[in-house]
């Protein structure tokens, strides 16, 4: 099985063996009665909902009722060909998931504990929310059918998956009795406008030749999408060879067309970082904290590192990270909307970055360079969107926020592929769902106020995380900082989520107060903060 | 019957009192963050080490001496200050960091005297101030920008912008050197757009103009501004930057036998960080600089006097200008914990700012301009000029008070008085 979030997510690589001793039994057409078979006191069952998804339930002797739904992340909907960087070789696949990254540790602790589980694969991969929630109302039809002493319905996921949970709880909230969006997706047009600025400024800068959408049709729209991930990769790499020789004044890629006044006179390092805030994507990365400073570095160097050259890194590291998933994901909605579905006539960017380029002044190589950078942006060609393809796209599932049973949402603050502000703008619509409510029932003169039953965690990075070589260069090679790359969460921090999911479903209410407190010190890296407010998406004015 | 009605109305007004009184004592002391009924703790991130430390390391130190100093004389309505600092080596999201470290761990009751733009820029967007009520009073930065109390509405300014500051050196330059060839060296960030955008309002031209990036100072990019200086002929060269970046200029130029008629800015003038950062204070005799406060080494000023006194005794710093400003920031934020009551709440502090911050005593000369719809603190400068020792002393002997705003407003000469300083340096308002 190939997942993206998976392959990055270095805590979930024992869930394979689980899944492989199943998949050849899993029916690939829909069936009304479920295969069941019973080893080690559970019960695992595999079938197809009638889209012909198929699923897989797993419950123990000790049933307890409650059955967690899991919905698996963003898988491609289409091959990716071998040559690809990270993806290559990946083929389609609608293997089930029935917990995070199909997770043997995760299901244990909740078969363990008496609860189910159960996951489609799903019939339809890339951006899925839509089909996946009807997929799901079916499943969980299925399921209480087959183990009918099930009360209580849990659904959760990340990723794409955690958009699926959302879109599942706010439609069909009889349904389910508590949720959390994990490192989620929400609205397409969210995406589509950060993937959509983040490829146009590597464009504008780096290689004009990047289509960045707008695909012709059919293979041919194929053969450019993987043509654009292949372009986006050598950008990176042509940046990084560049970083590596000399940190402080970058060269800029031999593909770049930028006027030579500009390269002459900026770094290639500063403009990669406006792209990165003209996009909005964090500063920190997982191997570059932008606090650090090299071993042994005088005072002024560790000061340039610090606010100048690791921003630029990370940058280029947030980038790398997140940039195929971008176009495969802006791919696969432009095919549903019919056409190009970004448009940034309309989008100042001088306006977006107009705060961050006095946080980010250094790595930006001043205001006079900044400016100039944004003037050249200025007069690159805009993308005109095509209107009905726009409009195709604001009728894919987007979320409402507009829950009442208990919800989670967790993300780390510097994931790059689906970024904080996607979780603060699911944050934003529920606090703005309560406040209508209280609204409501104060003029009906209920004087109680509705519970506030959306538990809003953030898992931050540590102060500072770099790590060094002996000789004095940033390594690379250890594991990514919590709270950075997508949806890198450990097992315990997925376990601790079960169990204040099971809690919610069971009490009607989120754990509060010093258990929930407890739980979170408990879990590690897991932060609940009122106060906190990530930055909001660029899209959204942030 | 009148007489009992009477009675009865004392005895219901004594029994209501007497319950009130036991509620009271019954209440937890104080609910407050970062207050109980004989503390305040307060919190500020600074740079205490790397590249940008040097000087402003000492403001800190400097404020606590002055707490503690308040503190062994009874503190503020009996509470007892506690200063926590912490170091953000100047790096915005160390800032953060740390910042999120005084309000979530260290339960700071307010914000005292965070430094630098980028770094404020960083904690009011990612930490949430704002949202949290945090007070954040006397943010050590001049960036105009921070002037806007609806943006930043629990947080106040007390240096003039370098908006006035440009705009009053700019006055300066047209009433005394008239037809010189003017240069001028500036950060290329907030910091120096804000002056250049007031010498270009005000009709200043420049013959030679270098901007630099913050943190490329060197000893080789003085060397090219020199250059570039020398070249174009500047008789007089302005200079807005840090003293880390004066230091090499200075250097540089002294080396080159270059010198204008210097005009530091007063964010990079601090003769004995400079002379720590290996300048002869010597080069310095004759530089002008834009002034807010008296010289540190004026024992005339009462002000100075008395901090000085608690410097001697509470911190054992050579006192210079950071110290006199870390003094003051004390001075400041124990008259605005005065103004705000017994009953000290983070709101109750921002009121009482607004409400009578406009009148608190401060070593510098110029006006305070809180209100309810101004979150400015100083409003001008005088224009000084240094001596071999790199002491400063008012140009044309006499203080020349400036004043004027970050907009469009005139540069006036005021009469201005400041307040006395507390007797003893100790504020006894309410």
């Amino acid at each position: 099985m190939r997942n993206f979030k998976l392959k990055r997510s270095l805590t979930l690589v024992a869930a394979s063996s689980m899944l492989s001793l199943t998949v050849v039994s899993i029916p690939t057409v829909a069936q009304a009665t479920p295969a069941c078979t019973t080893a080690n006191f559970v019960t695992t069952c595999v079938g197809a909902t009638t889209d012909t998804a198929p699923y897989m339930m797993m419950v123990p002797a000790n049933f307890n009722g409650t059955v967690f739904l899991h919905s698996h992340a963003f898988r491609p909907n289409i091959p990716i060909p071998v040559g690809i960087p990270v993806y290559g070789g990946y083929t389609i696949t609608n293997t089930p998931e029935p917990a995070p990254g199909g997770n043997a540790q995760i299901i244990g602790h909740l078969l363990g504990k008496g609860y189910g589980v159960v996951g489609s694969g799903f019939a339809r991969q890339g951006w899925n929310i839509d089909s996946a929630v009807k997929t799901n109302v079916e499943l969980v039809g299925l399921f209480k059918k087959q183990f009918t002493k099930t009360s209580k319905v849990v659904a959760w996921g990340n990723s794409m998956g955690g958009g699926i949970s959302q879109a599942l709880a706010e439609k069909y909230p009889d349904l389910i009795d508590a949720h959390a969006a994990l490192c989620t997706v929400s609205d397409p047009a969210q995406i589509v406008s950060f993937g959509g600025d983040a490829v146009f400024g590597v464009k504008a800068f780096f290689d004009p030749t990047i289509k960045g959408g707008n695909y012709s049709p059919g293979a041919a729209g194929y053969a450019e999408a993987m043509a654009d991930i292949g372009k986006i990769f050598g950008v990176a790499g042509a940046l990084s060879a560049a970083f590596a020789a000399n940190s402080t004044n970058p060269a800029w890629p031999a593909t770049s067309t930028a006027p030579a006044a500009l390269k002459s006179a900026i770094p290639s390092r500063s403009a990669l970082v406006l792209v990165a805030l003209m996009a909005g994507i964090p500063l920190q990365s997982a191997h570059f904290d932008a606090t650090s400073t090299p071993p042994g570095a005088t005072p002024l160097v560790a000061l340039g590192a610090q606010t100048a050259v690791f921003p630029a890194f990370a940058a280029l590291e947030n980038l790398t990270a997140a940039a195929a998933l971008g176009v495969l994901v802006l791919y696969d909605l432009e095919l549903q909307a019919g056409g190009q579905a970004f448009d940034n006539t309309a989008t100042n960017y001088a306006a977006r970055v107009a705060e961050d380029q006095f946080i980010w002044v250094s790595a930006l190589s001043g205001k006079s360079a900044t400016d100039a950078m944004l003037a050249y942006l200025a007069a690159v060609p805009r993308v005109k969107g095509n209107p009905a393809a726009i409009a195709k796209l604001q009728t894919l599932a987007s979320h409402t926020g507009k829950v009442d049973k208990p919800s989670i949402l967790f993300k780390g603050t510097s994931d790059p592929a689906t970024l904080a502000g996607i979780q603060q703008s699911l944050a934003d619509k529920y606090a703005a769902h309560h406040a209508e409510k209280w609204a409501a029932a104060k003029k009906a003169g209920i004087r109680t106020k509705p519970a506030y039953n959306q538990l809003v965690l953030w898992n931050f990075p540590p102060e500072k995380y770099m790590k060094f070589t002996a000789l004095g260069s940033p390594d690379t090679t250890v594991p990514a900082a919590t709270g950075t790359n997508h949806c890198n969460f450990t097992v315990s921090q997925y376990l601790a989520i079960a169990d204040m999911l099971a809690y919610a479903a069971e009490n009607g209410k989120n754990l509060s107060g010093g258990a929930l407190l407890t739980k979170l010190r408990k879990a590690g890296n897991m932060t609940f903060d009122r106060g906190y407010v990530a930055p909001r998406l660029r899209v959204l004015g942030g | 019957m009148i007489r009992k009605t009477r009675r009865k109305r004392t005895w219901f007004a004594a029994a209501v009192l007497a319950a009130g009184s036991l509620l009271a004592t019954s209440l937890p002391a104080h609910a407050e963050t970062g207050v109980t009924s004989s503390s305040i703790k307060l919190g500020i991130t600074l740079p205490l080490t790397g590249a940008a430390s040097p000087g402003y390391n000492k403001i800190g130190n400097a404020m606590d001496a002055y707490f503690k100093y308040v503190n062994d004389n009874g503190g503020v309505y009996g509470r007892k200050i506690t200063l926590i600092q912490k170091d953000d080596q100047y790096s915005p999201q160390l800032s953060i960091a740390k910042t999120n470290e005084l309000i979530l761990k260290d339960k700071v009751f307010a914000l005292v005297g965070p430094l630098g733009t980028a770094n404020f820029t960083a904690v009011h967007k990612s930490v949430g101030l704002q949202r949290r009520g945090v007070p954040s009073l006397f943010l050590n930065t001049g960036f105009s920008g921070f002037a806007n109390k609806k943006s930043y509405p629990t947080s106040f300014t007390i240096l003039p912008s370098y908006a006035m500051e440009a705009k009053i050196v700019a006055q300066f330059l047209k009433e005394n050197f008239a037809g010189k060839k003017l240069g001028l060296v500036y950060q290329n960030d907030e910091f120096g757009i804000d002056a250049l955008g007031a010498f270009t309002a005000a009709g200043v031209k420049f013959d030679v103009s270098i901007p630099y990036t913050s943190g490329t100072q060197s000893a080789a990019t003085a060397q090219t501004w020199v250059s570039q200086l020398a070249a174009g002929s500047a008789q007089v060269v302005v200079f807005f930057g840090v003293t880390s970046a004066t230091a090499p200029l200075l250097a540089v130029a002294a080396a080159a036998r270059y010198a204008p008629q210097w005009i530091l800015g007063s964010v990079g003038s601090d003769p004995l960080t400079l002379q720590a950062l290996g300048v002869p204070v010597a080069v310095l005799n004759g530089a002008l600089t834009p002034a807010g406060n008296p010289s540190p080494n004026d024992l005339t000023d009462e002000y100075v006097k008395q901090f000085q006194e608690i410097n001697t005794k509470y911190n054992k710093a050579a006192f210079d200008d950071y110290v006199l400003q870390g003094m003051n920031l004390g001075l400041m934020t124990v008259q605005a914990l005065r103004a705000a009551g017994q009953n000290l709440t983070r709101r109750g502090l921002i009121r009482a700012l607004e409400t009578k911050g406009s009148t608190f005593a401060s070593v510098a000369y110029s006006p305070l301009g809180y209100s309810r719809t101004s979150n400015v603190g100083h409003t001008g400068y005088y224009m000084a000029v240094m001596g071999p020792t790199g002491d400063r002393k008012p140009f044309g002997g006499t203080v020349t008070l400036y004043t004027t705003d970050s907009g469009n407003g005139p540069v006036v000469k005021s009469n201005f008085k400041r307040p006395a300083m507390p007797a003893k340096g100790l504020p006894n308002n309410s």
